[in-house]
């Protein structure tokens, strides 16, 4: 309890004495006549030199600031460059180096697959000529083979049918000579048989054969 | 204020309205005639070389940085493939404001031209009258009013209030709030940055207050930083906000 007591009154001693240090600041002002500010001093020096109420309301001067603000704003702004520089520069370049490896990479990329593309193209148009070149010596080879078996299938059906001919001529000329050969016989044995009522006598063999083939002869003639 | 630790803050005219030079040519004037130079040599210096495909030097890299982050963070996420036609707008838009802001930073200027609302305005303006042209020319007046007053699905006893409601908003608060949020952040941004150099400075010359300067000092450092996050932001913000209002006047359904 005692130590709480000693805390809050330490405190309030602090208090008191922040207090009074503050008034005194505050009560150090200069109690004189003279105006409160620069700026109304200001106002009052333009007055009396014949300026009107408009002029006190400009900045003093057209472009610069206030001394005051150029001293402390530049100071302000020189520590923050001197930290920009130390951090945010480095970083800047980094991303400005990233930036530019990230395009230079795109840009190698994109030329690589040109190439890339041009190449498989150059590959495709080859093998579409090759394709094209391969069709067009199949069809040749085709057409040709066309060509050898038309010209084998012709010649074999001439040479069948020659052969057909000369058997079909070979068989005629068989069955003219059997037919032949009947005739010879058939006439024979009627010749015989009409020679034999004929002349009614018989004959040896081979003056019968020699009438036969007299016969024969010239029927033969006939 | 005044009297306490006697800092002598600037009153906030003085540390926006500046005199004016010839032609009524200030200092608000020539830092956007900086931020328009510094757009055109960005993109004229960081293209010329039309060869090189690999981008070499900060220049070339931001240019075509800056064009892929419209293009990919803005455009293709608000109005899709369509809203590539308006790349160049947007990529000078969000240039120009970005650089215009950026100069409260810059030591001896240290003044965004965008916290005073002239420009604001009229780029705000020139949104208007783009995407409000957009919207017509695409859906025809009749069906770009209708679409642009009666939202899908609103019963119709409703329609009494929510017509005039979408007609201020979208037609009055759109140009405005996109004005009034430029500006107003890039005037707080910049009188904060005035405030705590003044306080630095104030501190600074004090001799025992100069214990707690670092504090305010280290504020400052950090506000300066902060600013220049703001500045990228609301060139951001009034870019993407352009292209999200064009976007809607293209595609009514999204």
């Amino acid at each position: 309890m005692r130590t709480r007591n000693t805390g809050l009154m330490a405190r309030g001693f602090i208090a008191a004495v922040g207090i009074g240090v503050v008034a005194t600041f505050a009560m150090a002002a200069p109690a004189s006549a003279k105006p409160a500010t620069k700026a109304a001093t200001e106002c009052i020096d333009k007055l009396q030199n014949g300026g009107s109420i408009d002029d006190c309301q400009k900045a003093p001067s057209p472009l610069k600031p206030e001394n005051n603000e150029i001293i402390w704003g530049s100071i302000s702004f020189l520590v923050l460059l001197v930290a920009m520089w130390k951090f945010g520069v480095p970083a800047v370049k980094n991303m400005e180096k990233a930036r530019e490896d990230r395009i230079r990479n795109d840009l190698e990329s994109a030329e690589r697959a040109k190439a890339e593309g041009e190449a498989a193209l150059a590959q495709y148009q080859a093998q579409i000529g090759d394709a094209r070149n391969e069709g067009a010596r199949i069809i040749d080879e085709a057409r040709q083979s066309a060509d050898g078996v038309r010209r084998e299938l012709i010649a074999r059906a001439e040479e069948e049918a020659a052969q057909l001919r000369a058997r079909a001529a070979d068989e005629l000329r068989l069955q003219i000579d059997r037919a032949t050969a009947d005739l010879r016989q058939q006439v024979a044995a009627m010749s015989v048989e009409l020679a034999g009522k004929i002349v009614e006598r018989s004959l040896d063999a081979s003056t019968q054969q020699q009438l036969i083939e007299s016969y024969i002869n010239s029927v033969g003639s006939n | 204020m005044n009297a306490f630790l006697a800092i002598d803050v600037p009153p906030i005219s003085q540390v926006t309205i500046w005199g004016n030079g010839p032609g009524g040519f200030n200092k608000t004037a020539a830092i956007y005639v900086f931020a328009a130079v510094a757009t055109l040599l960005l993109f004229v210096l960081g293209t010329r070389r039309k060869d090189a495909l690999v981008p070499a030097g900060l220049l070339q890299n931001t240019a075509e940085s800056g064009v892929a982050f419209v293009r990919n963070q803005i455009i293709m996420q608000t109005m899709g493939p369509d809203g590539l036609q308006y790349l160049p707008y947007l990529t000078t838009l969000f240039f120009f404001i970005f650089f215009s802001n950026i100069t409260e930073i810059i030591p001896g200027v240290q003044f965004p031209a965008n916290a005073r609302f002239a420009m604001p305005m009229t780029l705000a303006l020139a949104t208007w009258v783009i995407f409000n042209v957009v919207g017509v020319v695409k859906q025809g007046p009749i069906h770009y009013l209708k679409n642009s007053l009666i939202p899908p699905g609103v019963p119709k006893f409703l329609l009494i209030l929510v017509i005039p409601i979408e007609l201020i908003s979208t037609f009055l608060v759109r140009p405005f709030s996109l004005m009034v949020r430029l500006f107003a952040n890039m005037l707080a941004g910049h009188l904060i940055l005035v405030t705590f150099a003044t306080i630095s400075a104030a501190l600074f010359a004090k001799s025992i207050t100069v214990v707690i300067m670092p504090f305010s000092f280290f504020l400052l450092v950090a506000m300066t930083g902060f600013e220049i996050l703001v500045s990228f932001l609301q060139a951001f913000i009034f870019t993407i906000l352009t292209a999200v209002y064009i976007g809607s006047a293209m595609h009514p359904d999204h």
